[in-house]
């Protein structure tokens, strides 16, 4: 056994000097490939927000300069002209009430599917999970049918209960994954220290949670932001749009206006809120994206 | 752990309900609709029993927007994963800037489709576009007047961007996936003599097949759906060459600029969604029960 272990050692030391001398030859296709494909999404989104700070002509004549002349004017257009900043408010509160209900619903659901024994628990939580293979565009129209039964077409707190009730299994999914992870000692001690079933929850386990809870938040904001399908069909009046349905517009409009500039700014504008998040917190999203799935 | 049933009714009960009301309920209701005859929302349905089955199996649109959906799940789906496959070897392979690397891959799955299809369509189109002028300035006249846009080739242009969009979804997911098999496995493979196609195949591949079989189905789940790449790509009135399904379901309920208000009739078109991600899961489960490796 000790004599194998010493072996592997030797083995990895060797493997390791080799790998260091293989460095430049072995991993010249890799670099490349990997190198190519970055270098074209990073190029083509930088050329996006040199195309915003153009003039429409230049778009067109110099697609490859930088702007001579930045110009910031876009942005106040669309931002302005184009519902672009109303929307922008409307979608920070859409997405964000729409994340704190999600995971007010969810956290203490989940919960319970992954830590209370009873009876019928992994049927439940099959129930829950199952959503997530429901193919949503099934339920347009009887959910537009639904919520135009309690006049909540066309309303912001219809959007809103539609995105959280469509968000709860993969929430579900994702929490039950983080919860039963989650070691039991701290659990079994409050309960002998006399704390009752709500403590436990509140003041031990949501704590623990809460890396788990964020991941989740950040999954569910990212979502939400870019969704536009459901916003497309629950709302109508141009005042209470969430911002990718503005882009759509906008985008539809530049066919007549060819106002491809500002069109780009818009992008600009829609893109830049989920990539900050993104560069802040990508390890976490990664690792957390793979929580429920790779055990 | 042991909780008061009054709790666990408590704690599950608000998510419970918004599931249940605005989601399991409308899935039922939308398996009824589908065998009415339904013009509008002020209509009142009228029983048709198969009808809507029957005129789908000759409806020439539903078949081409099958065929896309099809596509994109199938030939996506192969060239997605075989590309998800080489790239996450290529990271684990020991190079550096993996988690660079892999951030900007996964890039545009956290970028709102809306802003992707400007990109996208901006970069297609002929003559004026971005592609057109990378051409041009490389003397490539002929490839500079392709018309991607064409009808014949829209859904190749169309398939290519949600490659590039969903790639990083699944090197992510393959790539924790490797980074759990413990190293010593491959070592002490070494020291037997095992080469590297004999390490993957026989290593990483088992050890793999469970990541492998949740992708799959993530995958089969996601494509089927479909919407907003097809929706957004050609401007106002999306081409019925790229209709996927789901976009073929939103105009036949919901429609264009003249709405057509067919409700049962493209509730049935949701139903044979349903029932290919049940087909389609089925097939799944079948094909990829082996044993589970347990490591």
């Amino acid at each position: 056994m000790a004599e194998r272990s010493l072996k592997l050692e030797q083995a990895a030391a060797q493997s390791k000097e080799r790998r260091k001398s293989r460095l430049q030859l072995k991993h010249v296709p890799s670099y490349l490939f990997l190198g190519a494909w970055s270098l074209f999404t990073i190029l083509a989104l930088s050329w996006v927000v040199l195309a915003s700070l153009k003039t429409n002509r230049e778009v067109f004549r110099e697609p490859f300069s930088f702007p001579a002349d930045p110009q910031f004017v876009n942005y106040e257009r669309v931002w302005l002209n184009s519902q672009v900043g109303q929307s922008f408010l409307n979608s920070l509160v859409i997405v964000g009430l729409s994340v704190i209900v999600i995971i007010a619903v969810s956290a203490p659901a989940s919960y319970i599917l992954s830590r209370a024994r009873f009876k019928g628990r992994g049927l439940l939580t099959m129930v829950f999970i199952a959503g997530i293979g429901i193919p949503y565009p099934l339920l347009f129209i009887p959910l537009f049918a639904l919520l135009a039964g309690i006049k909540l077409i066309n309303t912001i707190p219809g959007l809103i209960l539609v995105y959280v009730s469509l968000s709860v299994p993969f929430t579900v999914y994702i929490l039950t994954g983080f919860f039963s992870s989650l070691p039991s000692e701290l659990e079994d001690a409050a309960v002998i220290d006399g704390a009752t079933d709500f403590q436990v929850f509140r003041k031990v386990m949501l704590p623990l949670a809460s890396p788990g809870l964020l991941t989740a938040s950040i999954f569910n904001f990212i979502g939400l932001w870019n969704e536009f399908q459901l916003a497309l069909i629950f709302i109508q009046d141009p005042g209470l749009r969430p911002l990718s349905l503005s882009l759509y517009t906008l985008k539809n409009s530049m066919t007549y206006s060819g106002d491809w500039a500002g069109l780009f700014a818009g992008v600009v504008i829609v893109v830049v809120p989920t990539i900050i998040l993104f560069v802040i917190l990508s390890e976490r999203m990664i690792s957390g994206m793979t929580l429920g799935s790779v055990k | 752990m042991k909780v008061s049933n009054r709790f666990i009714i408590l704690l599950l009960l608000p998510a419970s309900a918004l599931y249940l009301t605005f989601f399991l309920v409308p899935t039922i209701q939308a398996l009824v609709y589908s065998l009415y005859d339904w013009s509008g929302f002020g209509e009142a349905p009228r029983f048709i029993g198969m009808r809507n089955f029957q005129e789908l199996m000759s409806d020439r649109l539903f078949w081409t927007s099958m065929g896309n959906t099809i596509a994109i799940l199938i030939i996506g789906g192969i060239v997605i994963f075989g590309i998800a496959f080489v790239m996450t070897m290529m990271l684990s392979s020991g190079i550096r800037g993996k988690k660079f690397f892999r951030g900007v891959i996964f890039l545009p799955n956290i970028i709102a489709v809306i802003a992707l299809t400007t990109l996208w369509g901006y970069m297609y189109t002929p003559r004026t576009g971005l592609f057109a002028a990378v051409f041009d300035a490389l003397g490539l006249t002929e490839l500079a007047r392709f018309p991607w846009m064409g009808p014949d080739t829209i859904a190749a242009a169309m398939m290519i961007a949600i490659i590039w969009i969903e790639v990083g979804f699944y090197v992510v997911l393959l790539l924790a996936g490797v980074d759990k098999i413990p190293p010593d496995f491959y070592e002490s493979a070494k020291l037997d003599g095992a080469t590297d196609f004999q390490q993957f195949r026989h290593i990483t591949v088992p050890l793999l097949s469970d990541v492998i079989a949740i992708g799959m189905v993530l995958w089969s789940i996601h494509a089927v759906k479909i919407f907003e790449f097809p929706f957004a790509f050609t401007g106002l009135e999306p081409n019925p060459n790229s209709y996927t399904v789901a976009v073929y379901l939103y105009i036949l309920g919901f429609g264009q600029r003249q709405p057509i208000y067919r409700l049962g009739y493209a509730t049935a078109v949701g139903v044979m969604l349903l029932l290919v991600v049940i087909l389609i899961v089925l097939v799944l489960r079948r094909v990829t029960r082996r044993e589970v490796y347990q490591y």
